[in-house]
């Protein structure tokens, strides 16, 4: 069995019709049920990483794995263990879908034929009220602020249980208490159950986060790639 | 009542409640245009059957469903806008639909056929016309009542729902799939020219009533049905053109739907003003 969830190897990707690579050559050993925090300003090839790990852009040179599995070969199965959290959520305030409605659509990807179960929805209420969203349910989810927006996203990722999460300046509409909360209490849990966590953000450090691998990436390229001292898998 | 007029009503609720949900969709997925390019391929296919003198809808219904088999494909290989991929294919049929028009023998103008295809006819309802319609009525609820968490995924974000491991190509291709085959049907009452009021009006009308997805696609189904049942009926007591009867119908029920949005807000804010 594999000890990294993530693996890259001499990957380049390209956007369409671009002559010059948005990330180039990127080598990346993501240890299972660790932290990574992708840092850099802004252009540095951050959401492209992401991106081109979950397969939504295709590397055109080098190879990947992501959880043990070869991408783009396994591309639907490795995303139904994978979650994403993107940058840009914000919805227009005419959203027809209800706070509910969007984190069920979490499971339904997952599930056979997009069917929840009644335990399945007791389970996304419950990822709503990990972040203090329970009573917002049947909001429409154009109707929520910022913050709120984004944390019932979060809900939508966490409720599908991931083996991977990969989250894009996840903290960007969250007010300081809930960042604090979701870093001390959400993650810990999550490492311990050996979810991976890939974390970007253009802040190098962001407050209370205790990374196990910081990767910082300026002009599509991995520049400096700092593990802990001493890493202990959890 | 007459059976022609019971079959128009019949023929109503269904492909007017077929068109008002798909349109509901495709509005959410952007996909506006489609009905363009699908309407104009069966004009080009109904052109070419007249100048080769066979049947006529077969050849229409052949079209549209290639183009909405295509469009999905098309557009993704090309890596354009479905927007785009549709009015290139609509500016072909129009160009195609006159040639065949040119090549066929005789004042082709003028014909019955053609004229059911431009503005539709409610003597082109048969009762193999109303087996279709149920055929396709069940197969579009049942897709979208068996696959709703899927679909629903990939209305409030293709891409979230792509990186989440939905087969998103998929889906919005079996989407277009359906649409092309219900525009093909409701092609025969509404005729090619109006096709899209009874996609697009009911869908407009649904959005100033209802707050979310669910509800909207239901109520488009009701408003949809609503308006090509009225529309057939003023069609064969007016004897009038079905299309236009229809589009008609349609209009009224949105600027009403407008008007009930508006003094629904306004009653609610002067219930606001009260209660301070």
């Amino acid at each position: 069995m594999t000890e990294y969830a993530v693996e890259l190897h001499e990957v380049s990707t390209y956007y369409h019709g671009e002559k010059r690579p948005a990330i180039t050559s990127v080598n990346l050993k993501i240890p299972i049920g660790s932290l990574a925090l992708i840092t850099g300003p802004n252009g540095a090839g951050k959401t492209t990483l992401l991106e081109t790990i979950l397969g939504l852009l295709r590397a055109r040179e080098g190879w990947i794995k992501v959880l043990g599995y070869d991408i783009p070969g396994n591309l639907h199965k490795v995303r139904r263990l994978c979650s994403y959290l993107p940058q840009d959520f914000m919805k227009p305030p005419m959203e027809p879908f209800t706070a509910r409605e969007i984190v069920a659509m979490g499971l339904a990807s997952k599930n056979f034929m997009g069917r929840l179960s009644a335990s399945d929805w007791k389970l996304v209420d419950q990822a709503l009220d990990l972040f203090g969203m329970l009573e917002y349910a049947d909001k429409p989810f154009g109707k929520l602020s910022g913050g709120q927006q984004q944390k019932v996203l979060f809900a939508r990722a966490l409720v599908r249980e991931p083996k991977l999460l990969l989250l894009d300046e996840p903290f960007s509409a969250i007010d300081q208490e809930s960042r604090a909360y979701i870093i001390g209490e959400i993650f810990p849990k999550l490492l311990e159950k050996r979810c991976t966590i890939l974390l970007v953000s253009h802040h190098p450090e962001p407050s209370l986060l205790e990374p196990d691998l910081v990767i910082e990436m300026r002009e599509g390229r991995v520049r400096r790639m700092v593990m802990q001292d001493v890493y202990a898998p959890r | 009542m007459s059976m022609l007029l019971v079959n128009s009503l019949i023929s109503g609720v269904l492909a007017g409640g077929l068109c008002g949900s798909i349109g509901v969709i495709c509005n959410r997925l952007r996909l506006t245009t489609i009905a363009f390019s699908m309407a104009h391929a069966a004009l080009a296919g109904s052109a070419l059957a007249l100048a080769l003198n066979v049947d006529m809808i077969s050849l229409a219904m052949g079209f549209a469903f290639l183009t909405a088999t295509i469009l999905g494909p098309l557009a993704d290989h090309l890596r354009i806008s479905l927007d785009l991929v549709s009015m290139i294919l609509f500016s072909l049929y129009n160009a195609l639909t006159f040639i065949f028009i040119i090549m066929a023998p005789g004042p082709t103008f003028m014909t019955e056929s053609i004229g059911q295809l431009l503005w539709g006819s409610i003597l082109a309802i048969r009762f193999s016309y109303i087996a279709y319609l149920t055929t396709a009525a069940v197969m579009c609820l049942a897709f979208i009542i068996i696959f709703w968490g899927r679909i629903s995924s990939l209305l409030f974000d293709p891409r979230l729902a792509e990186a989440e491991g939905v087969n998103v190509k998929l889906y919005k291709y079996a989407i277009l799939i359906l649409a092309g085959a219900i525009i093909t049907l409701a092609l025969r009452i509404t005729g090619g020219f109006l096709v899209f009021s009874l996609l697009y009006l009911p869908a407009a009308a649904s959005l100033q009533l209802q707050s979310t997805m669910q509800k909207m696609i239901f109520s488009s189904w009701i408003l949809g049905s609503a308006s090509a049942s009225m529309g057939l009926g003023i069609s064969f007591l007016l004897d009038l053109p079905a299309g236009s009867c229809i589009t008609i119908a349609a209009v009224i029920l949105f600027i009403s739907a407008i008007i009930y949005s508006k003094l629904k807000v306004f009653s609610l804010y002067r219930g606001g003003l009260h209660a301070r």
